[in-house]
Formats: structure tokens, sequence, C-alpha cells
């Protein structure tokens, strides 16, 4: 009889214990996918949303923008950066734009603002979440108007609405003061309120002649890319493409710190979480498992009496882990698959609880609870099922080994 | 008989050597000032004193004596299960006190065959897989296998049993399960401990049937522990011990 044949028999000699620590292990299972599940869904979707607030996955820049953001940096030849980067397998999407600071004036009031100037020609609403939140109005048209589409609580402080007029006032590429007048062709609200108070979007061609830019000058390219999983690799590629000593090419962890943060200290509290829920499980695995190895004791010694080696009982130990570990893991896809299905595809809405302001490090994060599994989580899971429950087996089939024979004889 | 391929095949050189030169003494083993001590609490028991004995090939012996007389204990070291305290254990011209745990395996594995007087089977295994353990606990083809086991089970008598587990037999069945995974590999011999004290009379001198057959017919060697009259009855050598030591060694025809 092969060992693995006798492993499975002697699983199932103890049905109810062997069928409890299965379901603890799937229970194990169910946590581990919830957890990773919620990580890489909602990670992956605070990135992509902070993507499409204006830097991309990554960014090029003019070198030293983003230390000290100023409008007298750019990039003299955006659009070849820009056909560069969209020729490169992955990349779904480049887009040159202006982005500074400016005083906005309405005829009642002045404050103090972000600018993103766009060109229509190259903007969506797939990776403009501005163009996606419109609820008034429309972009400007053209890329050379004096359109300009505010958020809604900015359009609340100046009392503005479709077809008002908007003074801005910005340093230009030459350190000067200048101004110009626009006038409201839309109203976003993200959801974000110091992004819906503060921030407009104007024609880049009407901005690039108020500030004195070339007609190819630009203060980035935001690069959307396919898979946010790849941004490093993304990153390597883009920066051998268009990278010189001018100009540099970040990904969104350097050009939005605060997400990356965030994202990171979530991170390391999961895998805590999932770290704590795992000792727990090999707890009772390991005592499921020395519980029937110490059951056995004379019928090891009978094996041992007979011939069987010492590494031959580690083995067959450990291929019984191995099957307790596969068992755990069908048992843990069986009742698993119900509440991912659900997570998946309706989630739990949260949007009650969390109030007006879906933002974190200062990008809209989704109020719906869902969860999405990567394929590299599926096997990270599996790996760590069986890697739980070896690790969660050595010492009982160590011990296993250790009884001699003939002390496990004396109980005859 | 010969030897399969599959245990053949792993015997190294020296082995093989010491084989050939003890294949003409008369002796399959000897133990030779052999004592046995125990700690138990603060006193200690010496279960074998001084004790030296040889075995020849082919013998039927019985070790008998009361209970404590040191019987299980010299099948114990006989069948490198235990180690003496002082003295040597000789089985087929190899000290056992010099080799390693892998090694005592390998020997109890290929060349010693126990009968337990529990049966000891393994639960979750047909008679047939009990029988074929140790063969496959030596790596013999899966052919090979299937020949020598139903041959042995048909020797035994339990042609037609052997998808019985151990608790749809009875005892007597299962001790002769015991007996043919004992004799499956053809051991230089095998140590049979108390092997009737479980089982009705019936059954106890159907079981010594078979034995003396297999001493008789294939030269098995056999060394039984026991205090059970019919084994000694049937006894070509009565080694009676008393305080771990002989107290008499006779021979019969």
């Amino acid at each position: 009889m092969k060992l693995t044949k006798m492993a499975w028999r002697n699983l199932w000699r103890r049905k109810r214990r062997t069928l409890i620590t299965g379901f603890s292990i799937g229970f194990g299972v169910l946590l581990a996918v919830t957890f990773t599940g919620t990580g890489d869904y909602s990670y992956s979707k605070m990135i992509n949303t902070g993507a499409v607030m204006g830097f991309g996955h990554i960014t090029v820049e003019p070198l030293g923008y983003n230390q000290t953001p100023a409008l007298d940096k750019r990039l003299e030849d955006s659009a070849k950066i820009r056909q560069s980067a969209l020729a490169i397998p992955g990349v779904t999407d480049a887009i040159a734009r202006i982005t500074g600071q400016a005083m906005f004036a309405s005829a009642t009031k002045t404050v103090g603002g972000m600018f993103m100037a766009v060109d229509p020609s190259q903007e969506s609403t797939e990776h403009n979440l501005f163009l996606r939140s419109l609820v008034e109005g429309e972009l400007f048209p053209t890329a050379g108007g004096r359109g300009v589409v505010v958020g809604h609580k900015l359009a609340e402080k100046l009392r503005l609405r479709i077809g008002k007029k908007l003074v801005y006032t910005a340093t230009d590429a030459n350190g000067e003061i200048v101004s110009d007048i626009a006038r409201v062709t839309g109203i976003f609200k993200t959801g974000v309120s110091e992004v819906d108070g503060s921030m407009a979007l104007l024609p880049i061609d009407s901005v690039r002649a108020t500030l004195s830019y070339g007609r190819d000058e630009a203060t980035m390219i935001a690069v959307i890319i396919d898979d946010q999983r790849y941004t490093e690799r993304m990153q390597r590629r883009i920066d051998a493409a268009v990278g010189d000593s001018q100009r540099e090419v970040l990904s969104w962890k350097q050009t939005q710190a605060d997400l990356a943060g965030i994202i990171a200290i979530d991170r390391s509290g999961n895998y805590i979480s999932q770290l704590l829920v795992g000792l727990l499980i090999a707890a009772g695995i390991l005592n499921t498992v020395l519980m029937s190895v110490m059951e056995r004791t004379r019928e090891f010694g009978v094996m041992m009496a007979v011939g069987m080696s010492p590494g031959t009982l580690f083995r067959l130990v450990i291929i019984e882990s191995i099957w307790l570990a596969i068992v755990g893991l069908l048992i843990g896809i069986v009742i698993t698959m119900p509440w991912y299905a659900y997570l998946y595809h309706v989630g739990l809405d949260f949007s009650g609880a969390i109030g007006d302001d879906y933002s974190a490090g200062g990008v809209l994060i989704d109020p719906i609870f869902k969860i999405q599994l990567f394929p590299e989580s599926v096997v990270a899971i599996i790996v760590g099922v069986f890697a739980l429950t070896l690790v969660s087996c050595l010492y009982p089939a160590w011990r296993a080994t250790r009884v001699p024979p003939v002390e496990s004889l004396k109980t005859i | 008989m010969a030897r399969h391929a599959g245990a053949a095949g792993r015997k190294p050189k020296n082995d093989i050597m010491r084989a050939m030169e003890t294949q003409h003494s008369p002796h399959i083993l000897r133990l030779e000032n052999v004592t046995k001590t125990y700690q138990q609490g603060k006193v200690e028991v010496r279960a074998v004193d001084d004790l030296s004995l040889a075995v020849d090939r082919g013998d039927f012996a019985a070790l008998c004596g009361p209970s404590g007389s040191g019987k299980t204990t010299v099948l114990n070291l006989i069948g490198g299960l235990d180690v003496p305290s002082s003295g040597k254990v000789w089985l087929e011209g190899q000290d056992l006190a010099t080799l390693s745990r892998a090694k005592l395996s390998a020997i109890r594995r290929d060349r010693i065959g126990f009968v337990f007087q529990a049966y000891n089977l393994i639960p979750v295994m047909t008679a047939y897989e009990n029988a074929e353990f140790v063969l496959k606990l030596q790596g013999a083809a899966e052919r090979h296998c299937r020949d020598r086991v139903m041959a042995i089970l048909k020797e035994v008598g339990l042609e037609g049993l052997e998808h019985r587990r151990p608790d749809e037999m009875s005892g007597g069945q299962q001790q002769r399960v015991a007996i043919a995974r004992a004799i499956v590999t053809e051991p230089a011999i095998v140590l049979a401990d108390e092997p009737t004290a479980n089982v009705d009379s019936v059954t106890a001198d159907a079981l010594l049937d078979l034995m003396q057959a297999l001493n008789r017919h294939n030269g098995v060697t056999f060394l039984f522990s026991t205090h059970d009259q019919r084994v000694m009855d049937r006894a070509h050598r009565l080694i009676r011990l008393h305080d771990g030591k002989i107290d008499k060694d006779e021979v019969r025809n």
C-alpha cells in the first residue's frame, strides 16, 4: 500500500475530528480570501481612482517638479513624449496636462485653488474622474477656448453657475503674475471635499498662452496603464523610452505619497490580522495532528518494529497533513464561493456609515465593500494553507519518529 | 527460497560477504553475556542478567518462565527493539549495537519477522495490505508483492479473506495475518511474543500447526516467548528463564 493511500485512510479514522479541523482550515481560507480580496479590490480601486484624478499611474514630469511644483518647470516636447509612451505595450493612455496653483475670483469672492489645464481631444470620462463626475453642463469643446469646469463646492464658494465668468490668476513661466478670464461650462462633484472645493479644469492652449508656455509645453504627461499591479515594471519601460536628465518618470507611489502611505499601513494591518488568524488555525491543526500521533504510538511502534524507517514514518505523518490541507482547502472553497460571489457582484454598502466625504489620502474611495482576488493572491492563499499545515505538523511528525518501538510496544 | 530482487538489490556488498561467511555457521543468533537493567524509580531492575545464548537455523525454540523472568526483554534485544546495558547481540554475524537506527530498521524489515500477542495489525489496512506492508517497505515490485502475498495468505489459510480489515476478522484470523506479515519476506528468524495468549485453544492449536509447518517445510526459524504449555510442548528446544538468567536449556527430539 502506498503511503499516500495509507495516509488518506488514517485521516478518516476519526471523521469528526478531521472534519472539524478541515472546517477550521476552511474558515481560515474564508478569512484569508476576505482579507486579501478586500485589499486587492480596494487598493486597486483607490490606485486606479487616484490615477484618473490627474497624475495617472505613472507621470512624466520636469525634473524636481514633484518636490517643488512650480509653473516655470515644464516639459518642452510633450507631444513626442506622449507618442513614445503610447507606443509602449500596456499603456492605455497618455495625456498632456498643465497643473498648478491659482487664485479664482468671481464677482463676489476670491479663493485659492488648483487648476488642471486639459486638451478635450485627449481627455475621456474613462481616464478623467472630473469629467465622469460632471453634474451640470459639459467640458469646454476646444483646447483654445475660454471655458472652465469647476468643482461644485468651489462654485458654491464663488457663487458660480453655468455661463458665469471666472478670473484665474497664476504665476507664469517667467515668474510674472498673469490673469485670464473664463466662463463656466460645467460643474463636477467627485465626493472628495478637498477636490470639489478647490479644483478647476481649464483649456490647455489658452492656459499655455496665458502662462507664456510654448505650443508643445506641459507640466506633465499622465500615463494610464492597463494593470496597476505592474506599475514598477511599466515605470522602468517608460523611463527607458522617454527619460532623460531634464525629466523624471514617477509612479503613483511617488506622486501620491499620502495614498501610498495609507495603503502600506492598511496592508500591514491586513497582514497582521491574517497572521493572527493563521496562528490560531495552526494551533488547532497542531493539536489535532499531535493528538492523532499520540493515539497511534503503539501502531507507530509496530510499524517501526517491522521495519519502517523513522524517515518513512515522518513522511507518513507529513502526507497525512497534506491530505488534511487539501480537505481543508476544498471545504474552504465550498464555504467561500457563495460569500465571495456575493461580495464580488453585490458588495456591502457602507455609504451611510462613511458620510459625504468618500476619500482617503485625497483619493475617492468606494463606499461599497467589494472583494476581488488577483490570481497571485489565490496562489498565495493556497501556498499559505499548505505551508501553515505542514509547519504545524512538523513537530507531531518528529514526535512520531522519536518514540522507541520497545516503549510503544509496552502498551500491548 | 531465493530472496526477491527488490530486497536483494539493496543489500550492500559487505552484508552479502558477511552473510556468506555466516551461512555456514549453525547459529543464526547469539547473545554474549547480555545484561539489561531498568531503572524503576530509585530501584534498578535487572531484567536480563549476564545471559549467553545461541539459536540455530531452523530451530523451533521457546523462551519460557514466569512473568518478569525476562522473556520479552530477550526478544526485544534480539529484535533490535531495545539495546543491552552490557554484552553483545549478534544476528547473522552482525553486532546489533554497531548499527544505526536506519540500519536496524532495515535489519528488522529484511531479516526478522515479528508476531505479537495482540496481533498489532494496522487497522486501516486489509489482510492483504497488512501482509504486503513489509514487502512494500522493502520496495518490492507490485507483481512480486501480489504473487507472494497471495501465496502466503493461502498458506496461512486466509484465502478469500484478503479484503477484510482487522476489525472484520476473528482473533485467530488476525493472528494468521500477523504470521503472514512476519514470514512474507522470508526472514532469518521469526520472534513470536506470546502468539497464542489471546486466542482460544482450538485456534491456538491451529496457529501452532501452521508455524510448525512453516518451520518444517520452509525452514523458518522460530523463537517464542511463552508460558503457554501447548507452545512449550511443541518446541524442539525449551529455554527456561528465571530472574533474567537461563535456568534450564533443554533440547528435545
